[in-house]
């Protein structure tokens, strides 16, 4: 009787966390929320499952699936099986090649018309994952990696270039070129400067108290990029203090995920707390606000004078720029895809290329206020 | 609001912010963090731990007692098991008090769990969901991201050998202090098993669970033991023989 009441402790004891080490509760597994890309009439986005696929926009046919296949990570710890390397970043399209960073640690070059691999660096192993987008100047790729390094190769071969010291202990952001220098921030709440032609580090670099969340975005010669302090940055390129910080009271209700975008010297940024601000690029004064009700995690796009922008939920807001827009702005247009948001989105010529989290790609007409169309991406057993 | 909200709310929450402000406070080690929130946990637990180590005392004290009824009904089994239980009631003590405390424990040990995945965020999927759990203090904010390197540990990942023996061995010496001797050789054969398993089940769960979890267990094991070592005065059964030991149980 007592050797069962042990036993039966021992059970009870143990139950709950093994439980919990299996569970996704307490910690999410990489799923990946690759946005979309649009080119030459074709969507490009990488899947829940693994997957880089082509639709063609015209007939919404899917035009090829290609599958990435990583090694199993191996270990005695749950949650492993998964052989599909989740998607982060944006897939790129450049020529006859679309170009993506995979969460396994390796850049793909597809071709885009099958869909069939050019190059993938490197050819054998890996890097540290890629959750950052890649970023293409001058016949060269340039990628950011969780070993903290930025990586350079070449656009036709996948030829290594460079690679500069390690930055950070991760870096999940996008680098941004900007002439002949490549900018990246920091977790631990650095911008720094690289030469773009060998990857060294230049004499500047930024240092907040706080680490950035957002990749920076440069407009003129201004750096603006969301932290974790619930603040977003302007750094001017040189300065070692902050042109200015938003908002300039008190921080706002959550940190600036997603990067800003700047149009005719007005900053649009997005943050978790749910709200867009647009803020005046030279002061960071608020010019108007507008509560989307859900947290913005992607980056707003611009279209033509249209902004768009999404919340977490699935709800585009469509502002009109050309509009005088009052302290509480109110959206031209507002249209849910019923579905959940994380990813970078794309927008061109009226429609807006979403991805969602249900692994359907939805395609928004601003002009009809609605989904003109929508493909899954799950692939049918 | 469901279970998980509720949790949260009450435990998770409040445990994983409390481990980001100490981080900051530490200079952003986070093993350190950990180290000193199982300080406060054993110190915020530590009526229950007191009554533990009462109770391991009082058995201590016993063991003349005992060892008196063994050489007395050595040869008799069932008598020998009836005193001893008799004893044990006289004296106000239970043998399996000490599992008690671990008990209690458990949902602290979940929370932490939980705060360590979260707060460690090896996935963008759970950076972006402790936005989301965070409360609004500045302490917090600014400690965002964590570094997981602590020692030659990585505390968000999992499977370190040198660790798991650790937690193991301090897990056994511990056990060994606290048990009290068995009352028949049935019930010491499966105490042994327990002061075997326990250690070994512990060594493992360390190997599968984040290095930060292990790390709470090693800590809270070894504060265990020089408590239990100081409250006791010495090193407890584990200076004790097994009452049968000397018994051959063929004539049970």
């Amino acid at each position: 009787m007592k050797q069962a009441k042990i036993l039966f402790l021992i059970i009870i004891a143990l139950l709950p966390l093994v439980l919990v080490s299996c569970a996704t509760w307490g910690t999410q597994a990489a799923g990946g929320w690759s946005g979309t890309a649009f080119h030459d009439g074709v969507i490009y986005a990488g899947t829940k499952d693994g997957r880089v696929v082509a639709i063609n926009s015209s007939s919404q046919d899917l035009q090829w699936s290609r599958p990435i296949v990583t090694e199993p990570s191996g270990g005695m710890s749950c949650g492993q099986s998964s052989v599909y390397a989740p998607m982060y970043g944006t897939p790129i399209a450049v020529g006859d090649l679309v170009y993506i960073g995979t969460y396994s640690g390796n850049v793909y070059a597809l071709t885009i018309a099958q869909g069939t691999d050019r190059w993938v660096y490197p050819r054998t192993g890996s890097i540290g994952a890629i959750v950052g987008s890649p970023v293409i100047a001058d016949e060269t790729i340039y990628i950011s990696s969780s070993d903290g390094m930025v990586y350079a190769l070449d656009i036709r071969y996948g030829d290594f270039k460079w690679k500069s010291e390690p930055l950070a202990d991760k870096l999940w952001t996008s680098p941004t070129v900007m002439g002949d220098t490549l900018y990246v921030s920091t977790f631990d709440g650095h911008i720094y400067a690289l030469s773009l032609e060998m990857g060294e580090l230049l004499d500047w670099s930024f240092e907040s108290e706080a680490g950035f969340a957002s990749s920076p975005v440069i407009y003129e010669d201004t750096i603006f990029l969301g932290s974790f302090d619930r603040y977003l940055y302007a750094v001017k390129k040189g300065s070692n203090v902050p042109m200015w910080k938003f908002p300039q009271e008190k921080p706002a209700g959550n940190w600036f995920w997603a990067s800003p975008v700047v149009n005719e010297g007005i900053v649009y940024a997005g943050c978790l707390d749910g709200k867009l601000y647009a803020i005046e690029a030279k002061t960071g004064e608020k010019i108007w606000e507008f509560d989307a009700g859900n947290p913005i995690v992607s980056s707003p796009v611009l279209m033509d004078n249209l902004l768009i922008v999404m919340n977490e939920s699935g709800t585009v807001y469509v502002f009109d720029l050309s509009a005088e827009l009052e302290d509480e702005a109110v959206p031209l247009k507002a249209i849910s895809i019923d579905a959940d948001v994380r990813s970078s989105f794309c927008a061109q010529e009226g429609l807006v290329y979403i991805r969602g989290e249900d692994n359907w790609i939805y395609v928004v007409d601003v002009d009809r206020e609605g989904v003109s169309w929508k493909v899954s991406l799950t692939i049918e057993e | 609001m469901g279970f998980i909200e509720v949790w949260n709310l009450i435990i998770g929450n409040p445990v994983l912010n409390v481990l980001i402000a100490l981080s900051h406070i530490l200079g952003g080690i986070f093993g350190l963090a950990i180290i000193v929130l199982t300080v406060i946990v054993r110190l915020i637990s530590w009526p229950l731990t007191k009554r533990q180590l009462n109770s391991t005392k009082a058995l201590q004290d016993m063991q003349p007692k005992i060892q008196e009824l063994q050489k007395k009904y050595g040869k008799n089994q069932r008598k020998l098991q009836q005193e001893m239980m008799k004893l044990y009631k006289e004296a106000g003590v239970n043998p399996l008090g000490c599992l008690w405390p671990m008990l209690v424990q458990f949902p602290i040990w979940i929370a932490l769990y939980q705060a360590i995945m979260s707060a460690l965020a090896t996935t963008p999927e759970s950076l972006l969901g402790l936005a989301q759990r965070l409360y609004s203090w500045d302490i917090v904010n600014q400690a965002i991201p964590l570094g997981s390197k602590f020692l030659w540990l990585d505390l968000g990942s999992s499977g370190d050998f040198i660790l798991a023996i650790i937690v193991g061995g301090t897990m056994w010496v511990q056990q060994k202090m606290t048990q009290a001797p068995a009352v028949d050789p049935r019930q010491e054969s499966t105490q042994r098993m327990m002061t075997l398993m326990m250690p070994l089940m512990f060594g493992f769960l360390t190997l599968i669970m984040p290095s930060g979890l292990a790390l709470y267990w090693g800590v809270s094991t070894i504060i265990g033991i020089i408590t239990q070592y100081f409250f006791t005065g010495g090193w407890g059964y584990l200076k004790f023989g097994s009452p049968f030991q000397s018994t051959p149980t063929k004539g049970k």
